[in-house]
């Protein structure tokens, strides 16, 4: 490896922000509009908004395999394959042959090297945590408390919520806190059939999702060029018109307004550089991904988004003589406490009637079903509870292939809207256990050089008992509102990390003995590298936890500048 | 759990309601039929009798209408039998390649090809009814999501069959009018 290490004055800046996706676009955001200059390390290649979303036009003809993904990219994406599985969207997902991990237990790890991040993946659905579940840690003994509460989040969701725009409807639900909302997209006919009876029947609410599309774009919304959602759903191949939330469509064009912002691309951090007299850190040495060139960059604060692994791993690679196993790492806690959502279980139905009902559009969004289980009076043999994503919508051609028949009447017949069909999908919390972990390989390499990433993390009792309430509770409401042929179903395919919800690997924590970053996300003994991905969480709720990243990354900016205010850092 | 439910279960991790051959895609037709050296490329799959079979089944699933109420194209004129093949080639593995061959050759032996019409169509009802006892990816099953997708999603075939929506601009919930076809919005990919 070649190691000319290039570091001269020109290197240094305010702060460096690890990541360009969800939470790193955050953080550059935030830290320049407050007057810092600031440097976006991205480790994978520049992709442009908008002009570099090749498929986002395209017609469904023009696609070589009509969607479908070929053999050669399944090999290519093996751990991608239920979410890249379109011809559209698969260029933004890394391929996982040319960076593989290990898998002591099966994990699916979905990556995207490249600016914006996962950011241009995400479901989009985005939901506030509610009171309980900083609580719920403490109260029953599971972890470590959260060193923050609700009350210490709220004020940052709301500040959050509004740059983002959310589109949602008010429920005033203790179990969902209401965001800053814009207009909350329509159901079909046979969803406020169902909100109604399962109202009415179970005393169980049922919301519209909650999802980051523009349906009423404000002047702050504009002004980065972001325009209203088109209902195309398309979005897996980037948003021409920026109607969802990304970092590449709206915080990194924010943070570039200010002329303080740098992104270098193609810059994998392997080390932060620790000033062990001051027990701070003074840079980070990045490699090239593609000439190998290795360089170091200096900045005052550091902030980790490069995703929960990718941060966790940066850390634990980041050795010195106060720090042999890992940056931050006093407490063993780096890389335990793996947790993502698990899913890919509900109850599907069909509908019979509503014949003359029909949409106009194509939603890119669902149902929202809150949790309800150990919530209120409710008691179950586990904790935690789960929610569920869903719809209602009238079956295209495709079910044809299921349906017998061909030839004349069966070409027409698939011309015009099929029966109405409804799923609901369940999303359960994983609770935190230090045996779910990953490490870095002592023997196998990528090719920088980097040790590979081993996951050893799988579900356990609690989540397996929540999963037959999730396929039962399904069934239960489409039944409730009178749907046919009711199937529950489960995955058995569906592993940790599948999610995309990889969480809690430098959990926060008040104790340094217990956890690894304190309730700013710095690292306990280490204060001036903030860790603001999913990888300080202490707990998982069941909800999407991109806003929480988001509204955690906000504060945490905020809290960096007044420390440096104050000469603190 | 049998193939089907497998694929549906597939289309479920994904939110997805409908049924699962949405995810069976692909199409290099247009571009074959433009590029003849591009189709010589990929011809050593089928023999030309095969390939003569399959385009007949195609047509017989997806025939060409030329009546007062409804003209449209059929599966052999968007370039189904070559999408059926490259799809195999591409995106099948070879257990639903060897499926896919078997049936072919079944129907060769048969004479398929010089059957008159009416038996070419009780072969396929048979093919049909078989194929429902079959957990495993049959011929029939394999053209069958092959030739909807191919067809469906071609440029010809969608402009005939829909009414194509690239930007709907709004959603909302709606009554049916009289005859009303499907709409789609080319978002499957």
């Amino acid at each position: 490896m070649n190691l000319n290490i290039k570091a001269d004055k020109g290197q240094t800046y305010d702060a460096i922000v690890v990541g360009s996706g969800m939470t790193g676009g955050w953080a550059a955001k935030e830290l320049t509009e407050k007057g810092l200059n600031v440097l976006v390390l991205e480790r994978g290649y520049e992709l442009k908004h908008v002009e570099d979303y090749k498929t986002a036009m395209k017609d469904p003809w023009e696609f070589e395999h009509r969607g479908k993904i070929s053999n050669v990219a399944a090999e290519e994406h093996y751990a991608t394959m239920y979410f890249s599985a379109k011809e559209g969207s698969q260029y933004l997902y890394t391929n996982d042959k040319e960076n593989p991990y290990i898998q002591k237990r099966p994990f699916n790890w979905i990556r995207a090297y490249h600016t914006g991040g996962k950011s241009l993946l995400w479901g989009k659905h985005t939901y506030r945590w509610n009171s309980e579940d900083f609580l719920a840690n403490t109260k029953q003994g599971i972890g470590i408390d959260w060193p923050i509460r609700y009350e210490d989040l709220a004020p940052w969701y709301t500040y959050v919520e509004k740059f983002v725009g959310i589109s949602g409807t008010r429920e005033g639900l203790a179990v969902l806190p209401d965001s800053y909302f814009l207009p909350g997209m329509a159901m079909t006919a046979p969803e406020i059939h169902l909100k109604k009876s399962v109202a009415q029947k179970m005393n169980r609410p049922i919301t519209i999702g909650r999802v980051a599309h523009l349906t009423n774009p404000q002047p702050w919304h504009t002004a980065l060029g972001r325009a209203s959602c088109q209902f195309r759903n398309r979005c897996s191949r980037g948003c021409p018109f920026g109607a969802y939330f990304s970092s590449l469509a709206a915080t990194l064009p924010a943070a570039r307004q200010t002329n303080r912002l740098t992104v270098v691309h193609n810059a994998i951090v392997k080390e932060i550089i620790l000033d062990d007299k001051a027990q701070k850190a003074k840079g980070v040495r990045v490699i090239d991904q593609n000439t190998m060139e290795v360089r170091e960059f200096y900045a005052k604060v550091i902030f980790l988004n490069a995703g929960t692994i990718g941060s966790t791993s940066i850390l634990m690679n980041s050795k010195s003589a106060r720090f042999p196993n890992g940056l931050g790492n006093d407490s063993d806690q780096l890389g335990r406490n793996l947790m993502d959502h698990h899913l890919a279980i509900g109850a599907r139905a069909d509908i019979d009637g509503f014949e003359n009902d029909y949409f106009f559009g194509a939603r890119p969004g669902s149902l929202y079903i809150p949790r309800f289980r150990n919530w209120g009076n409710d008691k179950r043999n586990y904790l935690r509870g789960f929610g569920y994503q869903g719809g209602a919508s009238r079956a295209d051609w495709s079910r044809g292939a299921n349906e017998s028949g061909f030839g004349a009447d069966f070409k027409k017949k698939m011309t015009q809207p099929g029966p109405w069909k409804i799923n609901l999908s369940g999303f359960g919390e994983v609770l935190p256990d230090p045996k779910n972990r990953f490490y870095l390989s002592e023997d196998q390499t990528d090719k920088w050089g980097l040790p590979q990433v081993v996951f050893d993390a799988d579900f356990g009792e609690n989540e397996l008992a929540m999963r037959k309430d999730i396929m039962n509770d399904g069934a239960e409401m489409l039944e409730a509102a009178g749907f046919k042929n009711v199937v529950p179903y489960d995955n058995p395919v569906a592993h940790m990390g599948l999610g995309i919800h990889e969480m809690g690997t430098a959990r926060m924590g008040k104790d340094p003995k217990t956890s690894v970053l304190n309730k700013f996300n710095q690292v306990h003994a280490c204060k001036n590298v903030f860790v603001t991905d999913g990888s300080g969480m202490t707990s998982a709720s069941n909800v999407n936890p991109s806003l929480t990243y988001m509204a955690l990354t906000a504060r945490a900016a905020n809290h960096a500048v007044e420390q440096l205010k104050a000469r603190n850092l | 759990m049998n193939r089907r439910e497998a694929v549906v279960q597939t289309a479920l991790i994904l939110g997805g309601i409908f049924s699962a051959s949405t995810l069976q895609a692909m199409d290099r037709w247009e571009q074959l039929a433009t590029h003849p050296r591009a189709h010589s490329a990929t011809s050593a799959f089928l023999t030309e009798t095969q390939r003569e079979i399959v385009a007949r089944v195609a047509d017989l699933i997806i025939p060409r209408l030329d009546t007062p109420g409804d003209t449209s194209p059929g599966a052999i004129d968007v370039g189904v039998p070559n999408f059926i093949e490259l799809m195999l080639r591409d995106c099948y593995k070879k257990p639903a390649q060897d499926a896919f061959l078997t049936g072919v050759v079944g129907l060769e032996r048969k004479g398929f090809l010089s059957l008159p019409a009416d038996q070419q169509t009780n072969s396929l009802k048979q093919l049909e009814a078989d194929a429902l006892k079959d957990t495993a990816p049959t011929f029939w099953i394999i053209t069958k999501e092959l030739t909807l997708l191919g067809y469906f999603t071609s440029e010809a075939g969608i402009k005939a069959s829909f009414d194509y929506q690239p930007i709907p601009g709004k959603f909302e919930a709606i009554k049916i009018k009289p005859g009303q076809k499907d709409f789609m919005y080319g978002n499957q990919a």
